[in-house]
């Protein structure tokens, strides 16, 4: 039986590996998926996004094999798992797909205990289990968990979508654009929420999605995929808004990548101008972001800012500083 | 005398071929139902076969009652088999119907999240497809019931049980002493029963839909 909970001997701290992994779908010529290598490491939260039919959900569900890839080797945790059963492979990968799925005739706690009750946890522990991943994704369970899924609104489904992928605490969880069928706002809200949740526990996620600033925003690293699966670069957000590789990647991200450029980069990462001895107005933290101390200092009418245990910054200083590498200002 | 003075006399009478009618009835859709939802399970992975079965029974419901209790007697005599091999025969076709489009209308989307989290086939069958297929089942089960009703009064004509007997006594000696009375009982009490296994199916209904797909 497979145990992806145990590292065998700490081989590669890549959890997930395909090398050369390809789906051909049977009477289509273009290959779904061509030739991907691609590493992803232990608690890595990684996206992968691109356009519509460029392969993300064929890739997302060759990991947990409920497509079978053509050629090529899937390992997680350094076992090749493309021999493995796959429902006992399942059942230690946590899957959100993305019309949620929540099965209608059995109520929020039966289905976030699904898992737990295939891999015969007894009651009290799975019952325990359901109120405390119902609380962790901010569904009160005396409320909720007797209700049916056709009595919760589509972002608690969501929600419940993702409490039960990680009812038994898989080290890997699969999403497929989970946040997808959300207005905006609760969106925003779910997705800070599921980053303080992975501050926590710490999964290797990957997680599809069309949208890119969802991926800028959650991904520690992004895969870009082009038309036709391929790999066009799999990077940090920042060096992606940074180092585009190629034009797809340029015209993906869109406009704005030197703003955006802003949230992603912090104070204390920036170089210290000569501090001039000037009275400061306002004083920051290091790890605070140039778009949060920016507004800081729009909102308080503020010149200069201190960076506590740093440089002293005007906000000519921050905007010549975090300007694209390209920029003659810094050359 | 009078239908009612008919009746009230010959009640012992009635009521035994009522209760008779609707053992045969439940009976031979209980059979039905179950050689129905074996069929729409066997035939899951064959399409063809499950067509080939979907036309055969569908076509079956266009022979004549009268004819198919005929054929009977020459393979299984008179009596309550026949009557029972012909009403399960007719019972098939609309649970079987009803069978596989509840089986392949459910949610592809929660059918694949279970796979998802590693539930077995049979599994995803039992827990998942035939539960939410249910309800869509029982209604074809509710159809067959009421047709069967009907159509097993037929049944008299090879001996068989139940009401059907009074309609054809009755009308075999029409003119006679109470021959009205007696067929119009006969017809009166199937429309009785029919109504009866409605709102049977009505409470089972109630009972057997999972709660999560009440409205
Ligand atoms: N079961 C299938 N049989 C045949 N072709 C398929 C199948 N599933 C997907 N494809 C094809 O494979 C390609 C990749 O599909 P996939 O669903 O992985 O794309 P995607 O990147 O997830 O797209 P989207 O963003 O629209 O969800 C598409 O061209 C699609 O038509
Ligand atoms: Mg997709």
């Amino acid at each position: 039986m497979l145990d992806i909970s145990n590292a065998p001997d700490g081989t590669t701290d890549a959890m997930i590996r395909l090398t050369g992994v390809t789906k051909h779908y049977e009477g289509s010529d273009a290959p779904a998926v061509a030739p991907l290598t691609m590493d992803i490491r232990r608690g890595e939260f990684v996206c992968l996004v691109g356009p519509s039919g460029c392969g993300k959900t064929t890739t997302l569900r060759m990991i947990n094999r409920l497509v079978e890839p053509t050629a090529g080797q899937i390992w997680i945790d350094g076992q090749d798992v493309t021999h493995s059963d796959p429902d006992q492979l399942r059942r230690h990968i946590g899957y959100v797909i993305q019309q949620v799925g929540l099965i209608p005739h059995m109520s929020i706690g039966q289905n976030v205990g699904i898992v737990p009750s295939m891999l015969g946890w007894d009651r009290k522990r799975i019952s325990a289990r359901v109120d405390e991943l119902l609380e962790l994704v901010g569904l009160d369970p005396s409320v909720y968990r007797s209700r049916y899924p056709k009595q919760l609104s589509g972002g608690q489904q969501q929600r419940v979508g993702v409490a039960r992928a990680l009812a038994a605490d898989p080290p890997v969880m699969l999403m497929d654009e989970p946040f997808g069928a959300i207005d905006p706002i609760t969106r925003e809200r779910l997705q800070a929420e599921f980053l303080q949740l992975q501050e926590r526990i710490r999964k290797t996620i990957v997680f599809v999605t069309h949208d890119v600033d969802e991926a800028l925003r959650l991904g520690d690293r992004i895969a870009i995929f082009a038309e036709g699966s391929r790999l066009a670069q799999f990077d940090t957000p920042l060096e992606i808004l940074t180092n585009p590789a190629d034009d797809f990647v340029r015209t993906f991200i869109g406009e704005g990548a030197a703003l955006r450029r802003l949230s992603l980069l912090r104070v204390g990462d920036l170089p210290a101008s000569v501090d001039s001895g000037e009275p400061v107005d306002l004083t920051v933290g290091a790890d605070e972001t140039v778009a949060g101390v920016l507004e800081k200092m729009l909102m308080a009418g503020a010149e200069r800012v201190h960076v506590a245990g740093g440089a002293t910054l005007t906000v000519q200083d921050m905007l010549l500083a975090t300007a694209l590498p390209k920029h003659p200002a810094l050359r | 005398m009078s239908f009612l003075d008919y009746v009230s006399e010959n009640s012992t009478r009635i009521s035994f071929l009522f209760l008779q009618h609707v053992q045969v009835v439940l009976i031979s859709v209980g059979l039905a139902t179950v050689v129905s939802i074996l069929l729409a399970m066997v035939t899951e992975r064959l399409p063809k076969t499950r067509k080939a079965a979907l036309s055969i029974t569908g076509t079956i419901l266009t022979i004549p009652s009268f004819a198919l209790f005929g054929l009977m007697i020459p393979l299984f005599g008179l009596g309550v088999a026949p009557t029972v091999l012909a009403l399960t025969v007719y019972a098939v076709f609309p649970i079987l119907r009803n069978a596989v489009t509840g089986l392949e209308t459910v949610d592809a989307s929660v059918v694949d999240a279970a796979r998802g989290m590693g539930m077995a086939s049979r599994q995803r069958l039992w827990r998942i497809r035939l539960p939410l297929a249910w309800p869509v089942i029982l209604n074809g089960i509710r159809v067959a019931t009421i047709m069967v009703v009907a159509i097993a009064a037929i049944g008299a004509a090879v001996r068989g049980p139940g009401l059907g007997e009074l309609i054809f006594r009755g009308l075999s000696r029409m003119g006679a002493a109470n021959a009205l009375n007696e067929a119009l009982a006969g017809v009166v009490a199937i429309v009785v029963v029919a109504a009866v296994m409605d709102v049977l199916f009505l409470i089972i209904g109630r009972v057997t839909t999972p709660r999560g797909l009440h409205a």
